[in-house]
């Protein structure tokens, strides 16, 4: 009954139809058909599990010190690669033949692991070092139990961050041992409402598990899916989204006033709303203003981005009631008026200005030539023709918007926030990921419905290729830079060490902010600093190479000692930046031109104790 | 119903593993089985969204939701308990309890 409804607003049907017309083309008798499709069964189940056992084999033969700067996908394992094209390849079979639901879903749940599981075999420790941070205030939460450092952006934000530590202090385990696996946890369960929310939009499955598998090539390289505010608002977001779709939508007057006869070209086409309870309805307001204020009691940004996406859909006059709308801002200004000291702190304020173009331009990369520059080019394509296809998707159902109405508003609102907010830097790739998902359904229908001429049989050859290049692209972005953003359990213990044994109140010296640090619950009773020499932190006045300047920086911070750290991460951080500056010749000269004395060695870092009397 | 079960079978199973488990992987399975299905499913199996991934999906959302909610108010209240988390199977066990009797036929 839920599936009628919404579900004609996207394409339905087509991809079936072509099926049957092959078959009846074909002239196949129904036994015949039966043995083709279990043939394509075993097939796509056979490809599947070589796939598994490629990426298996694969990912055990990896080493850390064996990636290269151009990351994993170039290292010289080919089962790795191996593993991926043929588990994509299984999935493609499927989909063509049969496309079983519960084969997709099982094929799709070994590429989402594939996918997010890689790294913490190969690497046994969380990716990136912001997750550190987040740790350090989940071990607070956890240790303490209140808010420890009111300055703190991520304490006043803090629904994530409590939710984690009662679960680790409930388990008696420390969030570090399973934070690793946080991409994995938010990409299934994101898999999980997507699916819900298609079905919801299109009837035809094809076009579901198309739209699912290009989402989770689209979003690998964006990297918002770890151990943090916003995976978990994101999550968040698509449920509301789910309970909107099911039970808040609303059918849009098309006669009346100006703005519905404007409205009307855009929704021409929609089926009409699900028939639905008042009480359900209210129990539906409910849940979703439970959610929402998860959200924006969890992440800064997250609540605008909803709002916008909400926005959207009111202004078609698809959502109801129709205060929904007041209620979300009123939540979402309410939690932020005694907060706003902060966000006017770290981000210039609500409206921190700038052109949409500045605000688009994401983070302030080196584009080193080589690696790093090769990766964004690659990551810039996948972003690029993400958003064209969708518009040409769009263009396509020109003659009949109403159908792909939905997904074209939640995939265009969040480029609202680029118009208020550069979040420092990072606006852009909010935008893409809340965008991804109805791009990837939008993307998805028009393949399964572009139309050929009989003789030139490309639908499917067209769509594997698609399929393949934003697999592919999206794990280079993720799986390129792997080698600075991973890190090993000798860096780990390394650091573990160093807020165990150096006295409170001491210096931590970074030469390259990429150590997983700030992990500990009293993290901000040390005094942590980034020397100022590399472009990608904004200040870069300090040539590392130069050891006077650096002698007369770390002077200057007042402390008679202090911890120099260095690091396997941070030497890759530079070669693949090319960033800071003198960064080689600084780690070989601590001992000797800074007096620095080892405290703390492995095989992957080293901590020096220097005197700066 | 099905999803009533669910609530009932993870809120028991939760509980067990958290207060009897004696090793930290039992805990952790028991600590994220409470913080992702019972309170979801003590709301869920009450509503029939008509599709299984959705019914899942919702049931998740709302159970983090939940969780979040009543660990941050623990943090700002400065009254740390997260023990007290378990009621979340109680409810459900409750909750989900109620629903299942409500379906047999009298």
């Amino acid at each position: 009954m839920i599936r009628r409804g919404l579900a004609e607003i996207v394409a339905e049907g087509a991809a079936d139809r072509v099926t049957t017309r092959r078959w009846r083309r074909t002239g196949l008798s129904a036994p015949e058909q039966q043995a083709s499709s279990v043939i394509t069964f075993v097939a796509s189940i056979s490809v599947s599990l070589l796939g598994v056992g490629a990426w298996i084999v694969g990912v055990t033969e990896l080493r850390p010190s064996g990636i290269g700067l151009y990351g994993l996908l170039a290292s010289d394992d080919l089962w790795f690669v191996l593993g991926f094209a043929l588990l994509a390849a299984g999935f493609l079979v499927e989909l063509r033949a049969s496309a079983r639901n519960w084969v997709l879903g099982l094929q799709l749940v070994a590429i989402i692991v594939a996918i997010h599981a890689s790294v913490p075999i190969i690497f046994r420790a969380p990716e990136y070092a912001w997750v550190y941070k987040h740790l350090g205030i989940i071990s607070a939460f956890s240790t303490y139990g209140h808010i420890t450092d009111p300055t703190n952006i991520y304490q006043q934000w803090p629904a994530l961050f409590a939710g984690v530590a009662a679960i680790s202090s409930l388990a008696h385990v420390s969030a570090l041992s399973f934070a690793a696996w946080a991409p994995l946890a938010f990409e299934l369960a994101d898999a999980l409402l997507l699916i819900a929310i298609f079905r919801l939009i299109t009837r035809e499955r094809r076009v579901t598990w198309l739209a699912i598998f290009l989402y989770e090539g689209l979003v690998s390289w964006v990297g918002q899916d770890y151990l943090s505010p916003q995976a978990f608002s994101y999550l968040l977001w698509l449920a509301m989204v789910l309970i909107l779709l099911r039970w808040l939508r609303g059918t849009p007057a098309v006669t009346g006033g100006r703005l519905a006869r404007v409205r009307a070209p855009l929704v021409a086409g929609l089926p009409p709303a699900e028939q639905t309870t008042k009480i359900m309805r209210a129990v539906a307001v409910a849940l979703l203003a439970v959610t929402y204020f998860a959200i924006v009691a969890a992440h800064q940004l997250t609540p605008y981005l909803a709002l916008a996406g909400v926005a959207a859909l009111a202004a078609l006059d698809l959502v109801r009631p129709r205060w929904l709308l007041a209620l979300m801002a009123a939540i979402a200004f309410g939690y932020l008026a005694p907060h706003y000291g902060l966000i006017s702190q770290d981000f210039g304020g609500l409206f921190s200005g700038g052109t949409p173009i500045q605000n688009a331009s994401g983070a302030h990369g080196t584009y080193h030539p080589g690696a790093e520059a090769t990766t964004a080019l690659i990551v810039r394509v996948v972003a690029a023709a993400m958003w064209l296809g969708a518009v040409a998707a769009l263009a396509m159902r020109r003659k009949a918007l109403g159908r792909v109405i939905v997904p074209a508003a939640l995939a265009f609102s969040p480029f609202v926030v680029l118009f208020v907010q550069s979040y420092g830097g990072e606006a852009i790739y909010r935008v893409f990921l809340f965008s991804a998902p109805w791009c990837a359904l939008l993307i998805s229908s028009a393949l399964l419905e572009l139309r050929f001429p009989r003789r030139l049989p490309i639908r499917w050859p067209l769509t594997a290729c698609v399929c393949i290049a934003v697999l592919f692209g999206g794990l280079q972005g993720l799986y390129g830079p792997v080698r600075v953003d991973a890190f090993t359990p000798n860096e780990v213990a390394a650091s573990q060490w160093l807020y165990a044994h150096a006295a409170r109140g001491s210096l931590i010296v970074l030469p390259v902010d990429n150590f997983p640090a700030l992990e500990a619950a009293d993290y901000n009773d040390f005094d942590l600093e980034v020397m100022p020499s590399d472009p990608q932190e904004g200040v870069a006045w300090l040539d590392e190479g130069d050891i006077p300047a650096v002698k007369q920086w770390l002077t200057s911070l007042g402390h008679e000692t202090g911890y120099i750290v260095i690091s396997r991460s941070m030497a890759a951080s530079a070669g693949y930046f090319g960033a800071p500056k003198g960064y080689h010749q600084l780690a070989g000269s601590i001992p000797a031109s800074l007096g620095g004395s080892v405290v703390y060695r492995n095989t992957d870092a080293t901590i020096y104790r220097v005197s700066l009397d | 119903m099905l999803t009533a079960y669910a609530g009932i079978l993870a809120s028991v199973l939760a509980a067990a593993l958290l207060l009897a488990a004696p090793w930290n992987a039992a805990t952790l399975a028991g600590a994220l089985l409470l913080a992702c299905v019972p309170a979801g499913a003590a709301v869920m199996c009450w509503i029939d969204s008509g599709e299984g991934a959705a019914q899942a999906g919702l049931t998740l959302a709302i159970s983090i939701s939940v969780l979040a909610i009543l660990s941050a108010i623990m943090v700002w209240t400065s009254v740390w308990e997260p023990r007290a988390l378990l009621a979340l199977a109680a409810v459900s066990l409750v909750s989900c309890s109620v629903r299942l009797r409500n379906e047999v036929p009298r």
